[in-house]
Order: structure tokens, then sequence, then C-alpha cells
């Protein structure tokens, strides 16, 4: 039973098309995850539909100035029929990393191409970049049993979905299709304990780590999370 | 009393004015996607192209870019008419997502970036394949692959296969499913079955 999920601002947006690409991919892909912002969604589309195409109704009788004319309805026609149909969008359903194999949410599936290789962190953390060509930095986070991400704060707001597994941080258990957001300066600790965790994690600013030895990795905190 | 009866009845005759249209955009859908009709085509473009003209416009401000988002998603609705599901919602909100994917498309073009990623892999609408069958995101259960390997034929026949397929050949549930014509429930529970074995015969060994 997913308990965390984007505030209803949030899928507004999302069904708008005004989130960043990133933030599209981690919103989506909770959608595909969650049953109950799935139908969320679809009332918001039908709300945005109402608003932007069908409130016109009354005013297609009578075509305003700026309409099209009848020759350039005939010519988009004839451009329409002419033209060739997109090829079907490629999906990968699996992805692997040391043995585990998990499957793909829907629109994570659709942008599997974009997901590059797996480099090992530090302790028992590993990171895959997905190449989003957007402002934000967009990373699968595996960890492994038992392990823990050093107390860090953002500059930015990050998002954090769970796929597959669990993560614990001060303020709560995390699990399958949890969606997580976190404004900059909250201080969190996620780590594993005896279940290991894949999640999708976005991030609008670099990380930065607060406690102990683990503030000497700031400098590094850009090619941490990148 | 009289107003708000008549009011009543006002929003009564709209309300079924919208289901008459929806209705016949539905079957102008259907006719597309079963005929290739251009008539029915034309129909429903000469319904649509006003409205999605005027939301470009305000999306934009700017008319030739109205005008793409136009042709763009009317594009996509003759290639794509039999991905249109009726019980899924209506025609106008199936064509707004369709226009809503084009907008961010055009909003990004100017940033010129090779390989950017388009609306279509952020919301996968229109992808031939689209439903999510599987609720269960992790397929090893903790289980390496060489490990299994070692012990798999030792399972019973029907388990064994499924096994085989999924972890030797890296087929998903659903493409084994699809190839052994059993239900996808089916899979799972043998896939299930056999790694509560696996995992058996691996403590067992150690
Ligand atoms: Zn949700």
């Amino acid at each position: 039973m997913i308990k965390s999920h984007p505030s209803e601002a949030i899928l507004y947006q999302y069904a708008s098309g005004d989130l960043s690409a990133s933030m599209t991919l981690v919103v989506g892909t909770h959608i595909d995850m969650c049953p109950i912002c799935k139908r969320t969604v679809c009332e918001i589309e039908e709300d945005l539909c109402n608003k932007h195409l069908d409130s016109l109704v009354e005013t297609i009788c009578a075509p305003s100035k700026g309409a099209m004319s009848k020759t350039q309805c005939d010519q988009m026609l004839e451009a329409i029929f002419n033209s060739q149909a997109k090829p079907a969008a490629q999906r990968e359903d699996l992805i692997s990393l040391e043995g585990r194999r998990f499957n793909l949410p829907t629109t994570l599936a659709h942008n599997a191409h974009r997901i590059g290789e797996w480099t090992h962190l530090v302790g028992k953390l590993w990171r895959a970049p997905v190449d989003l060509s957007d402002d934000g930095q967009t990373n699968l986070i595996y960890m492994e049993p038992g392990a823990q991400v050093p107390e860090h704060t953002h500059k930015g707001q990050e998002a954090t979905l769970v796929i597959d597994g669990v993560f614990n941080d001060e303020h709560d258990a995390y699990y399958d299709g949890d969606f997580i957001l976190l404004d900059a300066d909250r201080k969190h600790t996620p780590r594993t304990a005896t279940e290991d965790c894949l999640t999708l994690a976005t991030l609008d600013a670099p990380l930065f780590f607060t406690s102990g030895i683990s503030r000497l990795l700031n400098p590094f905190s850009s090619l941490f999370f990148r | 009393m009289q107003t708000v009866t008549s009011h009543t009845s006002q929003r009564g005759v709209m309300t079924t004015s919208q289901q008459d249209t929806a209705e016949k955009a539905a079957q102008l859908l259907a006719q597309i996607a079963e005929t290739r009709s251009r008539q029915a085509f034309s129909e429903l473009f000469s319904h649509f192209a006003p409205k999605l003209q005027a939301y470009g416009t305000r999306q934009f401000g700017n008319e030739q870019t109205a005008m793409d988002l136009v042709q763009e998603t009317m594009t996509n609705v003759w290639h794509k008419a039999h991905l249109f599901k009726a019980d899924k919602g209506s025609p106008s909100t199936w064509i707004f997502t369709i226009a809503r994917n084009i907008r961010f498309d055009l909003l990004r073009k100017n940033k010129k970036r090779k390989d950017d990623i388009s609306a279509d892999e952020l919301w996968p609408i229109l992808a031939e394949q689209n439903d999510n069958l599987d609720d269960d995101y992790a397929l090893d259960q903790d289980i390496l692959l060489q490990e299994i390997s070692h012990y798999y034929g030792q399972l019973p026949d029907a388990q064994r296969i499924v096994v085989e397929k999924i972890y030797v050949e890296g087929k998903s549930q659903q493409e084994v499913s699809d190839s052994l014509g059993i239900p996808l429930g089916t899979v799972k529970s043998r896939t299930r079955l056999a790694l509560k074995k696996l995992k058996e015969l691996i403590v067992e060994h150690d």
C-alpha cells in the first residue's frame, strides 16, 4: 500500500505538462505504480480538457478572427494524409545489476535507453545516471542491504521514488511506489536494513553533506549523485 | 423555483449535447482506425482543429506555433486512432493529452539539444503496448544468477522451463506467459514456487 504520494498541485502540473522532464519522469513512474494517483490524473486531464478544448463549444459556430480558412484546412489535411506514422516507441522492461534484475514500470521502461552504466559508489551504494538532457540530475540509486547515504541537505528539491524494496530515513520507512519530496535544508540519512532498495531520484541542485567525515565528500557531491 | 428548474434543464441539455459529441467523436475515431476513412477524419478535424488552434494560440501567443500544434496533434490522431480506448476516457480528453505532449515538445524545441527527451517518452500514451501488467518490480528475490544455474535442473519441469526462460534467456514474465500460452498469474506462481525451492536447495547445500 503506497502511503506517500505527490501533492495534487504536482499532479496538476504533471497533467498540464508544466513539470521539468526529470520530475515528469519520476511522477509518471509513480503514477504507473499507483492506481489512486492514476485516477486523480485522469480527472485532472478531463478538467484541463474542459478548460482548454471543450469550453469552445459555443464559439465554434461563429468563427473568430484568425480562425483557419478553408484553404488552410485543406492544405493541412493533405499534409496529414501524406505523412508517415512515427516509428513505435522503444522500450526495455528489465534492468540488471549484480545478478539482481528489476522490472521497469512503463514510463521508466520507455526511458531505459537513457540509463547509463552502473557505477559502484562508496559503501553499498550503486548509481546509474538517467540522461534526460535536462537541468536536473536524475539517477537510479541501488542500496544493498545495510547501506547508508551520508547525512546531507540539498540546495534544491530532491524527489525520490521507491521502485522496489524499502529504505528508511529519520522521518519514516518507504516502500514500493512511495514518492518522497524533500525541500532544501531538510536533513536526512537514507539507509537500508535487511532488504535492498532500488530508487529513482532527481535533484535540481547538488547535495551538501553535513555530518563528520562525509563533509569531506562535499567537493565530490556533484560526482556522487550526478 | 422556476429559475432552478430551467437552470437544471439547461445543464441537462448541455450535458446531453456534450455526450452526443463524445459519442460521435468516438465513432469517427473507430471508423478512422478500421477503414482509414478520410471522410471521417475530415469531420473530426473540423470539430477539433479550431479548439486546438485556440489552445495553441493561448499557450504560445504565436499563430504559426499554434498551427504547428494543430497539425502535429491531428497527425497523431490520424495515425494512432486505433489506440483510443473508449472505456478509458472521452475522445476530447485523449486528443487533449496528445496536444499537451506536442506542446511540451514545441516548448523545448528551441533548446536544440541533440537526443533531447520527447514527450512520448515521458507520457507514453501513444505506445502500442502500454499495459502495466506486472506489479512486482523485483524478479530475483536475492538469488544470484550464478547460483540459480547450479540448482534449477532439480526443479519440476513446469517450474524449470519458466525459470530458464526468465533467468537464462532473459525474458520478462509477460513474454514467458505469451510464448508458453499460459496465464501471467501461472508464470508468477511458478516463478515464486521455483525460487522458494531454489532457496531451500541453496541453503541445504551451503
Ligand atoms: Zn500516488
